[in-house]
């Protein structure tokens, strides 16, 4: 074909061409329009422009990839025996230039270009650069198997096509932009509500790592929980790692997980079989790559999240860890609630076991005094169950008319703070049961919301009591009565033997004086033991009353010396008197003063011969711990004193330091018992200071002025 | 001779005080209970009365009282005898009218120097 030909032809064909060329350009509108992402924009755009009668026989769309400069191709129409992704590198071919100075470049005749990659049988060459947002993204090479077939009709509608295929594929990045957004929101969502609609943590984390791995698009994935007890990670979730971890346990260091738990810092493994040195042990492990993340609150470690790729092409990049680092927290979070929940949980357990298992009738009411809830034992001990208690007034299911006033008093008062006390309530058979009650309000976060009532069935222990009562009180009577009556006879003995004392001196038989005397002796002592456990019988029985009056001490004391005097005189002692003059009066019950003094003489001469026994007596003003005056009473001697352990049991009744003292200077060792007992009847006390050879002082304490008690009080 | 009404109802108790008594020199009448006690102190002119507290019939406080309340025995000395350890016997005793009182086992001495005192203020 000559030149001048080949123009006319063109020029004839001219007109057609232009309708040719339009109709290639709205074939490529109407297909980018149905096209639904970038390969289809692509495809779209060489099988769209494809026409043969213009010359554009051979067409591909090559992108630019940034890291390394090489174009890859897209998709080609024409062009046999090309791989797909087929790139080209950096240096080579043709229409490098154009992604270069992003202009159209036209090469009429490629075989004269040293760049022209000859595997391609073309004649010319149009490159087109893609451009999006002032930058080349890509190139459109369109080929003709004719030497110069472009004019520049052809490079008006095929940069007109570049651009619309541009725009496109921007909104289509755009698009797929927005869907992953879209897809990552709806994966935390989800997540989320996994979080609250799920309370296993297993599968809690299982979802997680799920959604993870869906959105990453990853192979798989672990997800570990860190024991702090054990500082051990143990895999709780697994997808798709190539073998069922869960239960595995990882030492921190240890692989993936146990590098991220130890560091804190998440962690990109490109070769995953590198960075465990190639060793046996992971043989069977299929992962290409790893990416791993600690789950932290704060900057407690509670576990670990790894995803991985096993193909080989594929390497996590900054993206994929933003992607990743949005999951941590919440797996982190899942196993917090999960910890704190299972903490109150076995809490709660905890205290239902005590509750349920409680021997306590336990009953728990709202602050409008209807029951809440209650436990076995108040199910047995009122004969109601639990579900004919709960929501009823407690006051009225177990109380009578009688008690519900008293009753109501005390959950009032319960409401406010803890109340205690004794009492008796009704059964649903109408039986009537003795309680120990204890009532305390229920305070959660500072706010009252009830309180709760325990029961304590104290029917056996009331009757043992009672029996004890009894059996105590039939002991003192027996006692008592024991005492009078034997006292009736020994009155006799006492006083015959004092009568025939007085009728034999009269008669001048005084030989039989000392026998008689003895009997009289003898006599007296058995009264006066008889005397003292009735007294102590009284006592215990809580039958001693106090007759308070008002007396002269100096006049008492008098009184007391005067008694005690032959006692004294026994045993060679002498007996020294201090303070007795001025010490005015006091309020006390004379009788039982006059008796511990005597007693406590009494002791002092059996346990001293020839030495000093002295009384003293003084007034005080400031006692402790008395309120007002006190009058103490001391009683000295220089007899042979008491060990620590001997003073010890000195106050117990029955009890005289030694069995060989009693025998020695017989007594019943009821005195000091008794004295103890008057004294603290009275608000007063008695003490005891000795040493072994160093003699003893018995001090007695009273208040000057003694307080009426209540019958039997001060005795128990 | 003074005259003394013992009341008494304890037979060794009457036997033992009135011999004594009557050694030292008294006249001593006899009541075995609180009844016949007030018949006699009505019936008889008496120094003192030696009045036992615990006395079947009626008891030796009660006694007291009625003797109190007639215009003839209102002013006869009485001596109440409490038992031992019987912490308000006496108060009561005073409270009915007894003049003094003392415990049993009677201490002789003790009891004749109260007598006495009480005997001489009549006198």
């Amino acid at each position: 074909m000559s030149d001048h030909a080949g123009a006319a032809e063109k020029q004839m064909n001219s007109r057609g061409a232009l309708a040719r060329r339009q109709a290639a350009l709205l074939r490529l509108s109407t297909a980018i329009a149905a096209a639904h992402d970038e390969d289809a924009i692509y495809s779209s755009v060489v099988t769209g422009l494809r026409d043969e009668a213009l010359g554009y026989n051979f067409l591909g769309v090559f992108l630019l990839d940034p890291e390394t400069g090489d174009r890859v191709l897209q998709a080609s129409v024409g062009w046999p025996d090309v791989p797909p992704n087929w790139r080209v590198h950096r240096g080579e071919g043709l229409s490098e230039q154009a992604l270069m100075d992003g202009k159209l470049h036209y090469t009429p005749d490629v075989t004269r270009e040293s760049k022209y990659l000859p595997s391609l049988s073309t004649g010319s060459e149009l490159d087109v650069p893609l451009r999006m947002d002032g930058q080349t993204i890509g190139v459109l090479v369109v080929e003709s198997a004719e030497p110069d077939a472009f004019s520049e009709d052809d490079f008006e509608i095929l940069t007109a096509a570049a651009n619309q295929a541009a725009i496109a594929v921007g909104r289509a990045r755009l698009l797929v932009a927005e869907r992953l957004r879209a897809d990552e929101h709806k994966a935390l969502l989800d997540t989320m509500a996994d979080l609250s609609a799920e309370l296993e943590l297993p599968r809690v984390l299982q979802a997680v790592l799920r959604r993870a791995v869906s959105l990453l698009g990853v192979t798989g994935g672990e997800v570990a929980i860190y024991e702090e007890e054990s500082q051990e990670l143990q895999v709780v979730a697994s997808q798709n790692i190539g073998k069922e971890s869960t239960g595995t346990r990882l030492k921190l260091g240890e692989g993936a997980m146990g590098s991220v738990a130890r560091t804190h810092e998440p962690l990109i493994i490109p070769s995953y079989h590198e960075w465990l040195g190639r060793s046996t042990k992971y043989a069977d492990v299929t992962v290409h790559s790893v990416m791993a993340a600690p789950l932290l609150i704060g900057q407690r470690l509670v576990g670990a999240i790894a995803t991985v790729h096993s193909d080989p092409e594929r390497v996590f990049g900054p993206e994929d860890l933003r992607l990743l680092n949005m999951f941590a927290p919440q797996a982190a979070i899942a196993i917090e609630n999960a910890r704190l929940y299972t903490a109150a949980q076995r809490q709660k357990q905890y205290f239902e076991e005590v509750l349920q298992n409680s021997p306590v009738a336990i009953v728990t009411l709202g602050r409008d005094y209807h029951i809440y809830s209650c436990n076995p034992a108040f199910e047995r001990l009122f004969g109601y169950s639990s579900a004919e208690a709960v929501g009823r007034n407690l006051d009225e299911l177990i109380t009578t008319e009688a008690s519900r006033t008293e009753a109501e008093q005390y959950t009032r008062e319960a409401l406010d703070h803890a109340v205690h006390g004794i009492g008796r309530r009704r059964r649903k058979d109408g039986t009537m049961v003795d309680v120990e009650v204890l009532g305390v309000p229920v305070i959660v976060d500072g706010e009252r919301v009830g309180l709760m009532g325990l029961y304590h069935d104290i029917t056996e222990l009331l009757s043992a009591r009672q029996e004890a009562e009894a059996a105590n009180s039939a002991k003192s009577q027996f006692l008592a009565s024991m005492s009078h009556e034997l006292r009736t006879p020994l009155n006799a003995i006492i006083g015959y033997s004092e009568m025939l004392q007085e009728e034999v001196s009269d008669l001048g038989h005084a030989e039989f004086g000392t026998d008689l005397e003895k009997i009289n002796t003898a006599g007296r002592h058995l009264l006066s033991l008889i005397n003292n456990v009735l007294d102590l019988s009284k006592i215990e029985a809580g039958r001693m009353d106090l007759f308070l009056e008002e007396f002269d001490i100096g006049t008492m004391l008098d009184d007391v010396v005067t008694t005690a005097r032959p006692l004294v005189d026994k045993n060679a002692n002498r007996l020294e008197v201090r303070g007795a003059e001025r010490l005015g009066r006091m309020h006390a019950d004379l009788t039982k003063v006059r008796q511990m003094l005597l007693n406590l003489l009494s002791n002092a001469c059996k346990f001293t011969e020839g030495g000093t026994i002295t009384l003293d007596a003084q007034r005080r003003a400031d006692e402790e711990p008395f309120d007002g005056e006190a009058i103490v009473l001391s009683v000295s001697d220089t007899g042979i004193g008491m060990t620590a352990e001997q003073m010890d049991r000195l106050f117990e009744a029955f009890s005289q330091a030694e069995a060989s003292t009693t025998s020695k200077y017989g007594g019943t060792g009821l005195g000091l018992a008794i004295t103890r007992r008057f004294c603290e009847m009275m608000g007063g006390d008695v003490s005891v200071q000795s040493a072994p050879g160093e003699g003893t002082t018995f001090t007695v304490r009273l208040p000057a002025m003694v307080a009426p008690s209540p019958a039997g009080a001060t005795a128990k | 001779m003074p005259k003394i009404l013992l009341v008494e109802d304890n037979e060794m108790n009457r036997d033992m005080l009135s011999r004594r008594l009557e050694r030292k020199g008294f006249e001593v009448m006899i009541a075995v209970d609180g009844r016949q006690g007030v018949e006699m102190a009505k019936a008889d002119r008496y120094d003192l009365i030696l009045m036992d507290m615990s006395l079947p019939e009626i008891d030796g406080w009660e006694a007291t009282r009625q003797l109190r309340a007639e215009s003839e025995t209102q002013k006869v000395p009485i001596i109440a005898l409490t038992a031992h350890a019987m912490a308000g016997d006496r108060e009561r005793a005073l409270e009915a009218g007894c003049d003094d009182y003392d415990t049993k086992p009677i201490e002789l001495p003790r009891l004749l120097s109260k007598m006495e005192s009480l005997l001489g203020a009549e006198g």
